[in-house]
């Protein structure tokens, strides 16, 4: 027999590729759909049992042969499954496509099954997921390693070791050590990539004897003795060792499929690893007759991938339907003054904004989907300085008025069709710089959300480049040298780089030579001292300000030690350059001394009252990334929980904080309650990007949640719960009329089988005056305060 | 309040809007007493004159005013104020209704339903001020008790303690084993209100087991020395060794295991104890509460009645 031969071959059968397989079925197409596992759609199949999968965007049309509605998941691969079958679909399951060799005339597909298939066309619909890491040695496939664990309650009164020092690894290892002897096996002798709530827990168990720490070790093989009896063996610094075990659990998380994609020959925009490879609007590869679709081309949820595959379909047979989108497009464009079609809005877009030129078709088409279109009135408010916005304008007709001081109100910058703005609270994560008004003959905008613009920013490299070049002039005009113009600074933005530092590196130590001044341009630092052979940390530095302005001022070695309170990144300004800047303008020099004077008073006090050790337990507590906190003075905290009941009340029945847990430093807890990041880690990898941040800078998650648990994941100070919340609280009155449910408790028999969304703390920002937790304290106990806000009272210099 | 931390962001309600209750409360006081003072009606201050009237509504009103804090504590969406603000009122006009009311009736008491309701107002307002020194005092010594820890991870930890123990116990004989599950299962963390306030009426940790086990390991320490005194002839010597080696390691292991479990016994009760003592802390945090509100409702009853029959009967 030869080798099998068909028109279409298609990589992966989650949503897109069983659509695009039920259409070529539909169509009688010869096709293949090569699925790895032993069951349609692997990422599906794998939610949680009884989870329900959500339908989003709602306004956007199903347009596929296979059928698909919100619904529990089994309904749903129970849908796919009969659907296959009654089309008549191809499928080869256990089949992973391992290579991928474009011929004369099509495709060689090769299997991990040691098969090969022959495909005029591929379409590669293999998702996001990856492929589990393995041991990657000996024994790696026996049926003792499992990559997996389902249950933890399904093993009892076995040897079990757990690979990895991950929070996969951690939990699983804790929830096995209730009935089973259990190891894990870390690389390093820290468990410092996991959550803080991960890696205390383990460390408590290890403390405890609960579970075995095997640190600064490797697996070096793995052999199996008798069934479910095996033996171990690590590399570690004194050699070899070998342990007994009944199973090994190696959660070493997934790798990414781009060193697939990128072996089939597809290209890449960026190293990020954001990056999605560059598809045209047929979504056709930079390899001719290789398609790409689905969340691997940048669309992450179902309803988008099962329209793309149909749509491939239509196009590899030379349709060219209309795409599902354009409906959606047309409901955003037709504010465009002079709005014929969607292709023309497109085209126009394209040719007005330079910006968004280097942008792909499809691309382009996804950052409209996700913007707004906006007609503004002449002289109409676009947004305010200090608003907490970050979505990212870009000017498509007519023209805006950048104000950048409130105090200099005579200083304006006035913006026309094919700029942007907002990148400046779109990179530091802070609130507006400038308050924007549409200029004399209004200004058709386009608004687009931080998500997005993140996303292009990481695969389109032309993007990120004129950003930040736009970022560091704007960045140096507001923040340093106000009132000069590009020419006066081009040395200095010349000799501008930009540096990134991790939590706790070091910017530069006291001591050190002042070689240079940083522009922080997103996260925060702190600043210390040695004082009696103990670091004392004197001031906390946000974005947006600068620091090392004081030894080139004084021209002495650095008087204190910066370093990076969370990931940060500066601008970094070279000392020639800038005394060159300030002996040429010397407005300047004295303004810098102004601040540099200011400071000095300020760190003084704290040295005097020992206000260092607060400002560092904030530090440690995560507090340099955040925006806003709920702080408890334990000394007026009568433990009431009246803070909780009020956010439940508020907030369908869950609180979104819990005030118990936490750290405390002499009087001050920090309870467990969203912080509102800066750059909130919670929104990294929401598929229907339901987390936006209002303009107050409340951090919030809309209806579109569809429940997956990744910014559960996601946030490292596990503020986020899944949870299901009811519409209606026990009444007040009831309850002090006849007893039964207080307001704010539980309500208990919630609807079981209503569907688990994550749940956070908004701030009450629909609520008019403030938090009501802060609110319904009643002794004065629980506040919420942005950092500087409270570092800068107390350290006294804002009276 | 003692401990409204060492930053300025935190401030008591008793400081709320600086003092902004506080200074009103003393001007009513002051107002009603200048008043009462001036005003001398013929028959002697009671509460029948105008300003007996005028000052036993403003008392009246106060007092629902008071009551009212019940409810907008859990009114959550109310945008009247914060709770904060109201406790603070609610604190500083409490007081001053001991003055105002008193100047009322004129200081006119006798054994009948007003008085009644007078004397369960100074009783409201009594176990008032105890719950404000309860406010003042107790956080500060949870807190120090907690020194960093919570109480939920205590409990988890006792629970592992106690299946450590137990583990230990069986190792050790089948009796300890008994002793150290039915001391694990007598175990009592809060309780009742009398539980809760005074700690477990049942001594903890197990009658008499520790002495047994601290005999035990005696006997066990030195067993060896006495099997050496009975040392037998030359040519045993090495079996003799042998043996008593085997013996010590034996006994010495026990005595090892033994020892182990009565340092993990001490630290279990130490943290039992210390969940006992922070359950009574927060118990006592809302004691107060016990007598105020139901005292409260009795003294709106009276009231009511009060006035009821003043209208009515008088
Ligand atoms: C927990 C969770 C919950 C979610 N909930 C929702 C929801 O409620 N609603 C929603 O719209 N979206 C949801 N999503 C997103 C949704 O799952 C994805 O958008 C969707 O699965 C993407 O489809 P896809 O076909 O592109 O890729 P996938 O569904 O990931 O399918 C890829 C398939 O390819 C196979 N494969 C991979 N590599 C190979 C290879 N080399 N050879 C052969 N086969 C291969 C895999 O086994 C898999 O079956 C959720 C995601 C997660 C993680
Ligand atoms: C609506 C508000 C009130 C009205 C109209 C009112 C009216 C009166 C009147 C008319 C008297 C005189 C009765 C007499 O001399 O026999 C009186 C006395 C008195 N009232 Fe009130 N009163 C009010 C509120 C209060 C309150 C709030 C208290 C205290 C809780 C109070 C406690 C007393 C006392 C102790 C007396 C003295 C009784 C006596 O004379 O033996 N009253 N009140
Ligand atoms: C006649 C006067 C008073 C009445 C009728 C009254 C009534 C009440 C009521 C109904 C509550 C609500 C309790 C709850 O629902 O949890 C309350 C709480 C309280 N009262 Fe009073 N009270 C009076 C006077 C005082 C005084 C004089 C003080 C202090 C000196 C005081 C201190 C408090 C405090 C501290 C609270 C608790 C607040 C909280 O934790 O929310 N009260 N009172
Ligand atoms: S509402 Fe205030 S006093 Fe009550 S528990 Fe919360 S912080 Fe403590
Ligand atoms: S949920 Fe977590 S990551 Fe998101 S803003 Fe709040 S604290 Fe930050």
């Amino acid at each position: 027999m030869g080798i099998p031969r068909v028109k279409i071959a298609i990589v992966g059968s989650g949503p897109a590729g069983l659509s695009a397989a039920a259409r070529a079925a539909e169509l009688g197409i010869p096709h293949l759909l090569l699925e790895a596992e032993a069951h349609l759609s692997h990422t599906i199949h794998r939610y949680q049992k009884g989870k329900q999968v959500m339908a989003e965007p709602a306004q956007l049309p199903l347009r596929s042969t296979a059928p698909f509605a919100a619904g529990k998941r089994e309904a749903i691969l129970q849908a796919w499954n009969d659907s296959a079958r009654k089309l008549g679909i191809q499928v080869r399951y256990g089949a992973a496509v391992s290579a991928i060799r474009a011929s004369s005339d099509g495709f060689a597909l090769d299997t991990t099954s040691g098969e090969t298939v022959e495909a005029e066309r591929v379409v590669l619909a293999i998702g996001l997921q990856g492929n589990l890491r393995k041991l990657g040695c000996e024994g790696e496939d026996l049926d003792l390693a499992q990559y997996q664990l389902d249950d933890p309650e399904a093993y009892r009164d076995e040897a079990i070791v757990v690979v990895g020092a991950g929070d996969a690894a951690i939990e699983n290892a804790l929830a096995l050590a209730a009935h089973n002897r259990v190891s894990i096996v870390n690389r390093r002798d820290e468990f410092d990539r996991a959550k803080k709530g991960n890696s205390e827990a383990i460390l408590k168990a290890i403390a405890e004897g609960r579970i075995q720490h095997l640190s600064n070790a490797t697996v070096a093989w793995l052999r199996q003795d008798a069934p479910g009896q095996g033996r171990l063996c690590l590399d570690t610094a004194e050699g070899k060792a070998e342990i007994a075990c009944n199973r090994v659990i190696a959660r070493l998380g997934a790798t990414p499929p781009r060193a697939f994609v990128e072996s089939c020959g597809v290209n890449f925009p960026s190293r990020d690893a954001n990056a999605v490879p560059a598809v045209s609007a047929r979504y056709e590869s930079n390899v001719p007759g290789l398609y790409i679709i689905g969340a691997l081309a940048g669309y992450p949820l179902i309803k988008q991938a099962m329209n793309q595959g149909y749509e491939v379909v239509e196009y590899i047979e030379g349709r060219s339907p209309e795409p599902a989108d354009a409906l959606l497009l047309a409901a955003k464009f037709r504010v465009m003054p002079g709005y014929q079609s969607v292709e023309a809005g497109i085209a126009r877009i394209r040719e007005r904004i330079p910006v968004l030129a280097p942008l792909t078709s499809l691309q382009l088409r996804e950052f409209l989907l996700d913007s707004e279109v906006h007609q503004v009135q002449p002289g109409a408010l676009i947004f305010r300085h200090n608003d907490y916005s970050d979505s990212f304008y870009s000017v498509l007709d007519g023209g805006v008025q950048i104000q950048v001081d409130e105090a200099e109100s005579g200083r304006q910058i006035a913006l026309g069709s094919g700029q942007f703005f907002g990148e400046m609270s779109l990179i530091s994560g802070r609130r507006r710089s400038a308050t924007v008004h549409a200029g004399p003959a209004g200004a058709v905008l386009i608004e687009t959300p931080r998500g997005s613009m993140n996303k292009l920013i990481a695969s389109v490299a032309a993007v990120r480049r004129v950003l930040d070049e736009t970022f560091l002039l704007r960045a140096i005009q507001a923040k340093l040298a106000p009132g000069l113009d590009a020419a006066a600074l081009r040395e200095l933005v010349a000799s501008a780089s930009l540096a990134r530092y991790a939590a706790g590196e070091l910017l530069f130590r006291e001591g050190d030579p002042g070689d240079c001044l940083h522009l922080i341009r997103k996260g925060s630092v702190t600043v210390a001292r040695e004082l009696a052979g103990r670091e004392v940390v004197l001031a906390y530095v946000p974005a947006g300000q600068y620091v090392g302005e004081m030894a080139l001022l004084t021209e002495q070695p650095r008087a204190a030690t910066v370093k990076a309170a969370v990931a940060t990144e500066t601008i970094r300004l070279e000392a020639s350059a800038f005394k060159a800047l300030l002996s040429r303008h010397p407005q300047l020099r004295q303004r810098i001394n102004d601040t540099f004077g200011q400071r000095l008073v300020a760190n003084s006090a704290v040295d005097s009252q020992g206000g260092g050790g607060v400002v560092q337990f904030l530090m440690n507590q995560g507090l340099g990334e955040a925006t806003d906190v709920l702080l408890i003075d334990e000394g007026l905290c009568v433990r009431c929980d009246h803070c909780e009941k009020a956010c439940a009340d508020t907030h369908g029945g869950v609180s979104r904080l819990d005030r118990e847990t936490g750290p405390t430093y002499e009087q001050l807890h920090v309870p467990t309650s969203c912080r509102h990041c800066e750059h909130p880690h919670c929104m990294k990898d929401c598929p229907p990007d339901a987390i936006h941040r209002a303009p107050g800078g409340e951090v919030y998650i809309t209806d579109a949640c569809i429940g997956c648990g990744n910014c559960e994941r996601n946030c490292p100070y596990g503020v986020i719960q899944m949870g299901v919340t009811s519409p209606a609280q026990p009444s007040l009155w009831r309850w002090l009329l006849l007893g039964g449910k207080e307001p704010g408790a539980a309500p208990g028999s919630a609807d079981k089988g209503a569907a688990k969304k994550a749940v956070k703390c908004d701030m009450c920002k629909d609520l008019s005056g403030g938090p009501a937790c802060v609110r319904a304290c009643p002794t004065g106990a629980a506040v919420r305060v942005s950092p500087d806000q409270f570092l800068q009272i107390s350290r006294g210099t804002d009276e | 309040m003692s401990a409204s931390g060492g930053d300025p962001v935190h401030q008591s309600f008793l400081a709320h809007a600086q003092f902004r209750w506080a200074k009103l409360a003393l001007a009513l006081c002051l107002l009603s007493l200048v008043a009462y003072l001036w005003h001398q009606p013929v028959d002697g201050a009671n509460g029948g004159t105008w300003l007996g009237y005028t000052l036993g509504g403003i008392g009246a009103a106060l007092i629902l005013c008071l009551l009212w804090l019940g409810v907008r504590k859990r009114q959550y969406r109310s945008r009247l104020g914060t709770v904060k603000g109201w406790t603070s009122a609610h604190v500083y006009l409490g007081l001053s209704l001991l003055l105002i009311v008193s100047l009322h009736c004129g200081f006119q008491f006798g054994l009948n339903i007003h008085t009644l309701a007078y004397v369960l107002m100074v009783l409201v307002i009594g176990s008032g001020l105890w719950g404000l020194i309860a406010y003042d005092r107790l956080p500060g010594r949870i807190t120090r008790l907690h020194g960093g820890g919570n109480r939920e991870a205590w409990i988890e930890e006792v629970l592992d303690l106690n299946e450590q123990a137990i583990g230990l116990a069986n190792a050790l004989s089948p009796e300890v084993h008994s002793r150290i599950v039915a001391s694990a299962d007598k175990l009592q963390l809060g309780g009742g209100l009398r539980a809760q306030l005074f700690g477990p009426r049942r001594k903890q940790g197990g009658d008499g087991l520790r002495e047994s086990l601290e005999k035990r390991i005696a006997q066990l320490r030195s067993g060896p020395s006495r099997g050496a005194a009975t040392a037998p002839g030359e040519q045993n010597t090495v079996m003799f060794m042998a043996g008593q080696l085997r013996q010590t390691a034996g006994g010495e292991q026990e005595a090892a295991g033994i020892q182990k479990l009565l340092d993990l016994l001490a630290h279990r009760n130490e943290l039992v104890a210390r969940i006992n003592q922070d359950v009574a802390l927060h118990a006592r945090l809302q004691l107060w509460l016990l007598l105020h509100v139901p005292l409260s409702l009795a003294l709106l009853a009276a009231l009511v009645a009060h006035v009821f029959s003043v209208f009515f009967y008088w």
